[in-house]
C-alpha cells in the first residue's frame, strides 16, 4: 500500500497516518503534551477528560476496523464479518462514554483528542501486521488498563462510569480473541511472519520515539515522564481473549522485571 | 413466470455482491466523515449490512452455488453504486444511502417477491422480509440523527430523486448465467 504524501504527518521524527476526519469543535493534537493526562478519580474535570479521550478512542478503533474492511476486500470472510461487528461494537463504546461526558455535565469536543492509534495502525499496509499491533497489542493492553480503571472508579464510589469501563472490557475480549485466532492461522505462512515482524518493529519504534522526554508535560501540567504506567496483567481475561498460558506467564514476567 | 432455482440463485448472489459493496462503502466512510453522529451511524451500520450480506451467502449455497456467492450486478448498477462511494459531504452521504439506495433496495425486494412463489422458495422470501425489516430499521436510525443534528436544512432532494429513478431503470440488474464472481 502506497501512502500518498498528503496522507501522512511527522511528528517527531516519526511518519504518521494523518488523523481521520473530526469536527471542527475537535482541537486534534499529536503528542501527548497536547492533551490532558490527570488521573484523578475524584475531579469530575479530570474524570471527564480521561472519558473524552475514550470517546474519541473508541471512535478510532472503529475507524481502524472499518479502513481494515476497505483495505483488504480479499481478507477471509469470517474475518471482514468480525471486523463488521467490531466496528458496531466500537460505536456503542463511542456512544457509552460521551453519554457519560455529558451526564457529567461535559459536551463534545470540550478537551483535546489525539488520534495515536489510528496514526500507527493506518501506517501497517498488511493485515496480519496490523491485526497484530491493533488488536494483539493495544487492545490487548486495554485488556489490562480498564479492568484496572474499572477497579478505580469502584474505589471511587463511582459504580456507573466502573460498569461502562467493565462492559466495554468484555467485548474488548472478543476482539482480541478473533485477531488472536486470525494470527494463529496467518502465523503458518512465512510472508505473514515477515510483515507481523515489521509491522511490530515499526510499532514499537514509533511508541519509543513519541514517548514523552524529561521535561515535556501535558496541557493540564503533569509531568509526562514522571507517571508510572505500570498496570498488572489481567491473566483471566488475556486467556478468554486467546492468550496461551505460557504467553501471558511471558508478559507478567516482562511486567513484574519493569516493576523491579 | 416463475423464477427456476438458478434464477433464484443469480438474483441471491447478485444482491449479496450489492450489500458486500454497501458495507464497504460505508466502511469508507467511517474515517472520512467529520461528524460523530453520522460516523458512528454509519460505523453501526457495518455490521448490520455484513449481517445481511451473510445472510444471502448462505441462501447461495442452498441454490446450487457455492457459499458466500457473489455475482456482479450489470454494468450501469456497479457505475451507480460506484458513484455512491464517491460521495463526500455528509448530509449527501446520509441521503443517497439511506433515501437512496435503502430504498430503492425495498422495491426491488418486494418485485423479486412479487415474482417468485412463496413456497416454493420460501427460504428466500423469509431473508427479504428479514432484509426488508432491518434496512427499514437503519432508516429510521438515520432519521433520529437527521433530526438531532437538523441535517437536512437546506438539503436539495433533487439528486436523490434522480437517483432513486435512475435506478429503478436499471432492469435487470442480475447477469443471469454469469460467472464472474468476487468477494
Amino acid at each position: 500500500m502506497d501512502f500518498d504524501p498528503l496522507d501522512t504527518i511527522e511528528i517527531r521524527g516519526v511518519r504518521l497516518r494523518r488523523d481521520p476526519a473530526r469536527e471542527q469543535c475537535f482541537v486534534v493534537a499529536h503528542h501527548e503534551t497536547e492533551v490532558q493526562s490527570a488521573r484523578d478519580y475524584s475531579s469530575v474535570t479530570a474524570v471527564r477528560s480521561m472519558l473524552h479521550r475514550e470517546y474519541n478512542n473508541e471512535t478510532q478503533n472503529a475507524e481502524i476496523a472499518a479502513q481494515t474492511i476497505v483495505d483488504f476486500p480479499d481478507a477471509p470472510w469470517d474475518l471482514r464479518m468480525q471486523l463488521a461487528r467490531q466496528c458496531w461494537d466500537e460505536t456503542r463504546h463511542a456512544r457509552m462514554f460521551l453519554r457519560r461526558v455529558v451526564e457529567l455535565g461535559g459536551r463534545k469536543g470540550e478537551s483535546p483528542i489525539k488520534n495515536g492509534d489510528w496514526a500507527v495502525v493506518g501506517m501497517i499496509d498488511n493485515l496480519p501486521g496490523r491485526l497484530l499491533v491493533q488488536h494483539r497489542l493495544f487492545e490487548g493492553g486495554v485488556i489490562d488498563s480498564f479492568r484496572q480503571v474499572a477497579q478505580g472508579f469502584r474505589d471511587s464510589g463511582d459504580a456507573r462510569t466502573a460498569e461502562i469501563y467493565d462492559v466495554i472490557l468484555a467485548d474488548e475480549i472478543q476482539h482480541v480473541r478473533f485477531a488472536n485466532h486470525w494470527l494463529r492461522h496467518f502465523s503458518h505462512e512465512p510472508r505473514a511472519v515477515m510483515q507481523m515482524a515489521s509491522a511490530l518493529t515499526f510499532a514499537a519504534g514509533a511508541l519509543r520515539k513519541l514517548a514523552p522526554l524529561p521535561g515535556d508535560r501535558s496541557i493540564d501540567g503533569i509531568d509526562l515522564a514522571s507517571i508510572d504506567h505500570r498496570i498488572s496483567i489481567n491473566v483471566e481475561d488475556r486467556i478468554r481473549a486467546g492468550f496461551t498460558e505460557a504467553e501471558v506467564a511471558d508478559l507478567e514476567e516482562k511486567d513484574s522485571a519493569s516493576q523491579s | 413466470m416463475l423464477l427456476s432455482v438458478r434464477e433464484r440463485g443469480e438474483t441471491v448472489a447478485t444482491l449479496r455482491w450489492i450489500h458486500v459493496r454497501l458495507m464497504e462503502t460505508i466502511a469508507s466512510w467511517v474515517p472520512t466523515t467529520p461528524e460523530m453522529e453520522v460516523k458512528l451511524l454509519f460505523g453501526a451500520h457495518v455490521w448490520d449490512l455484513a449481517q445481511h450480506a451473510d445472510t444471502l451467502g448462505k441462501r447461495t449455497q442452498e441454490l446450487r452455488m457455492p457459499a458466500q456467492h457473489s455475482l456482479l450486478p450489470v454494468d450501469a448498477y456497479q457505475t451507480l453504486l460506484g458513484e455512491l462511494g464517491r460521495v463526500q459531504d455528509a448530509r449527501h452521504r446520509m441521503a443517497y444511502f439511506y433515501d437512496g439506495i435503502l430504498v430503492a433496495l425495498a422495491s426491488r425486494y418486494r418485485r423479486y417477491l412479487d415474482r417468485t412463489d412463496a413456497l416454493l422458495d420460501a427460504p428466500t422470501v423469509r431473508i427479504l422480509d428479514y432484509l426488508t425489516r432491518e434496512q427499514a430499521r437503519m432508516v429510521s436510525e438515520s432519521r433520529d440523527v437527521w433530526n438531532h443534528l437538523a441535517l437536512a436544512t437546506g438539503i436539495d432532494r433533487d439528486p436523490i430523486e434522480h437517483f432513486l429513478a435512475r435506478e429503478s431503470t436499471i432492469e435487470p440488474f442480475v447477469v443471469h448465467r454469469a460467472t464472474d464472481a468476487r468477494a
